[in-house]
């Protein structure tokens, strides 16, 4: 694997990907008597309420076969999908996104998540082999409390979107396995979008865990409509509380809330891709 | 979800139709356009009906509550339903957001991203309060509204800080969402945001009712003047990932108060919870108190959680309370030296500030030049918070003279320097002094 174009985060000690959510040093502070002018006391002077923070990361095939049309819908539409995502997150959670490539090599597009205020889209070329098990494994060195995901709040779990075109041409399982001993993925939002007939959605339910969040595009339409509605749902559901399913009638436990919000995921990404099919299966004499 | 396009006609359930503008904003339920109808540009809310569990109720609620109408002004209410297109998707239309009112969200985050139509790029513009009065006359509208509310036999259900808009300049308030307003006891689906949601209601033991409505309200009140979150103590931000599970333990389960007085656990961390520790440090005693109640013994029993009314008195006081000093310095009482009992000195110049003591409350309020007090703080009969009864000003004829002007619509007396009281009537004004004592009827002051 390398990373020419990746530079190093200056902190990045933990290398195993095992991030067990070790917590920020936290410094509690008991408020000392103070005479009223030995600090800021102005009532209307605050900083912004702490937000919670939401890494999007994106992870692209580049390989060879998404030369061409495939890869300037995807770069079209990853353009035109910043602004809709920031509408999703500028509330009470501060989104960044990472996108990481792989082809014959992997590649960060940005050496460090980008608050999504202030990204912009680079566009992508295709070119090489597909080296999932050396993108997951990279994923997995950096979805990390000291490297990306260094917020000194608290975060919610990352969203996790991966979009190919083919078959893995490494041993996608390797990097997969290390993948899924990373805590960030393991309550992370899984998404998966598979783009032409190579693509195998099997593969890609063992990455998200279920094949409710696998998608796949035929068509250059299509390829727009499942990423922007993969990538805006699991944005909106990622940057968010849970929303409870309140008719249980009973006191919810921790297992009822497990992975919840993928679940929910699943679903809408179902629902919504379910009506699009719909519309363009509709037969040319019909509803007029 | 059957989404709108731009032009599209939406037919209304009393005839005519709306058409569609633009989008103004998508949400759990389902989006907002913007839309011509009548000649008159509204609001249309279009539900995403996969989304919601009782399609039926809810829209039969939403017709009771357009036949009820709002509980007052401040309430951007639904005023029309469409028709059901055949799958059964409906909306209803509202009044626009008027200009000049800030969202709740962009308070808190003290800026809104406005984005550049030609580039796209995101600029940001500083929202804030132009003055500790507007702030707090805020605080006591949106208490108001929840009372109204309240009194009316209904509750909001899922009250969180999208649920608000506010005009930083005057405090103003108008509360929007309002279609998951609901006859207490009764519940259309909606559980509530998480963070602004009842323990109970977060653990799945509670549906949404005026109780959890009170605790809702309080952490709104907690998030206004604290500017962060009631429950998020380093017992949250150990866990570093805030998940599902991690969610029920800290605002369900296990929530605990940031400043509970007999559990330290979950103190706020300075780097991240800055602004909580600072106006933990100037807000007066009786506020604090009401906001440890509402947290600590109100998290296991609703019952005790504070009453609008309650809320609304303790902020009536903190707003007769502030000082605005001529050297620039802008506080509540508290924050002021108090040489002896009736006076209050400025802890940066030593300005000192006279105040007037009320026969019906244990609290002084200071005197200040503009300073002023309300119908409500006069007549014992009155909840009329906005309507300004009394003014210190200065004398237009006599520079440097100071005294009480009675903007109110009733007769005062006033005793004045050769011990007899003279009649003030409206408009009238009276000099203060050391020995001054005001006869507002019922209501007696003095200096």
């Amino acid at each position: 694997m390398s990373n020419e174009n990746m530079t190093e985060p200056v902190v990045n000690e933990n290398t195993s990907g095992l991030d067990d959510f070790e917590p920020a040093a936290a410094e509690n502070t008991a408020p000392a008597a103070a005479s009223a002018l030995d600090f800021d006391d102005d009532p209307l002077s605050a900083t912004g309420v702490s937000r919670k923070s939401l890494v999007i990361f994106f992870l692209i095939d580049t390989s060879g076969s998404m030369k061409g049309k495939k890869m300037g819908e995807l770069n079209t539409v990853m353009e035109e999908l910043i602004p809709e995502i920031r509408r999703v997150g500028e509330a009470d959670t501060e989104v960044k996104v990472a996108v990481l490539t792989f082809s014959t090599e992997v590649r960060w597009m940005y050496s460090t998540p980008i608050a999504i205020e202030d990204f912009e889209w680079a566009r992508l070329r295709a070119s090489g082999v597909t080296s999932m098990g050396a993108a997951f494994k990279e994923l997995s060195l950096r979805m990390s409390r000291n490297s990306y995901l260094n917020s000194p709040s608290l975060s919610f779990a990352p969203v996790i979107f991966l979009m190919t075109d083919g078959y893995p041409s490494d041993d996608y399982r390797e990097g997969l396995k290390e993948l899924q001993s990373n805590s960030w993925y393991k309550f992370g939002l899984k998404a998966a979008l598979g783009i032409g007939d190579e693509a195998n959605d099997d593969v890609l339910a063992e990455f998200t865990g279920s094949k409710d969040t696998v998608v796949h595009a035929y068509s250059g339409t299509q390829l727009a409509q499942m990423i922007k509605i993969i990538a805006v749902t699991s944005a909106q559901i990622g940057s968010k509380s849970m929303t409870l399913s309140d008719d249980s009638g009973h006191e919810l436990g921790e297992e009822d809330v497990f992975s919840a919000k993928q679940k929910l995921l699943g679903q809408q990404i179902q629902e919504l891709v379910s009506n699009k099919v719909e519309d363009n299966d509709v037969p040319f004499d019909t509803g007029w | 979800m059957v989404e709108l396009e731009i032009g599209q006609e939406v037919e209304m359930e009393y005839g005519g139709s709306a058409k569609v503008l633009s989008v103004i904003g998508s949400g759990g339920q389902g989006t907002v356009y913007l839309v011509r109808f009548n000649g008159m540009k509204w609001a249309l809310k279009w539900y995403d009906i996969d989304k919601m569990k009782k399609p039926k109720e809810f829209r039969k609620n939403l017709q009771n509550n357009i036949n009820d109408g709002p509980p007052s002004n401040k309430f951007l209410w639904p005023k029309y339903l469409t028709k059901e297109t055949e799958d059964g998707t409906f909306g209803y239309i509202m009044d626009l957001k008027p200009e000049g009112f800030d969202s709740f969200v962009d308070i808190l985050n003290t800026y809104k991203l406005e984005i550049d139509p030609l580039t796209g790029h995101a600029v940001k513009r500083p929202v804030k309060f132009n003055s500790l009065n507007a702030m707090v006359t805020a605080v006591i509208n949106i208490v108001n509204a929840f009372r109204q509310l309240h009194r009316a036999g209904k509750s909001y259900q899922d009250l969180n800080d999208g649920g608000f808009f506010i005009n930083v300049n005057t405090g103003a308030v108008l509360v929007c969402d309002c279609d998951n307003i609901a006859p207490d006891g009764s519940n259309f689906g909606i559980g509530g945001k998480p963070g602004y949601m009842a323990p109970e209601v977060v653990r799945g033991i509670a549906q949404p009712n005026v109780q959890t409505d009170k605790y809702s309200l309080a952490v709104v009140l907690f998030k206004l003047l604290f500017r962060g979150d009631p429950m998020e103590g380093e017992k949250v931000v150990k866990d570093v990932c805030l998940t599902e599970s991690s969610e029920l333990k800290h605002y369900g389960q296990n929530a605990v108060f940031v400043y509970d007085p007999n559990d330290a656990s979950n103190r706020p961390v300075r780097g991240i919870h800055d602004n909580v520790i600072k106006f933990w440090r100037i807000y007066p005693d009786y506020i604090k108190d009401a906001f440890i109640r509402s947290f600590t013994t109100g998290i296991s029993e609703p019952t005790k959680r504070i009453i609008e009314n309650e809320w609304q008195k303790l902020f009536i006081r903190l707003r007769s309370e502030i000082i605005m000093c001529g050297c620039g310095r802008t506080n509540f009482s508290s924050m002021f030296v108090q040489p002896n009992p009736k006076t209050f000195k400025c802890p940066k110049c030593g300005m000192e500030f006279a105040s007037l003591g009320f026969s019906d409350r244990d609290y002084r309020m200071p005197l200040y030049l503009g300073c002023r007090f309300y119908e409500c703080e006069i007549s014992p009969d009155s909840d009329d918070f906005t309507k300004v009864a009394g003014e210190l000003v200065e004398n237009k004829l006599k520079p440097g003279v100071l005294g009480i002007k009675n903007c109110s619509e009733r007769q005062w007396k006033a005793k004045m320097p050769d011990g007899a009281f003279y009649d003030i009537a409206p408009g009238k004004g009276f000099p203060i002094w050391q020995g001054l004592e005001i006869d507002f009827g019922v209501i007696k002051a003095q200096i």
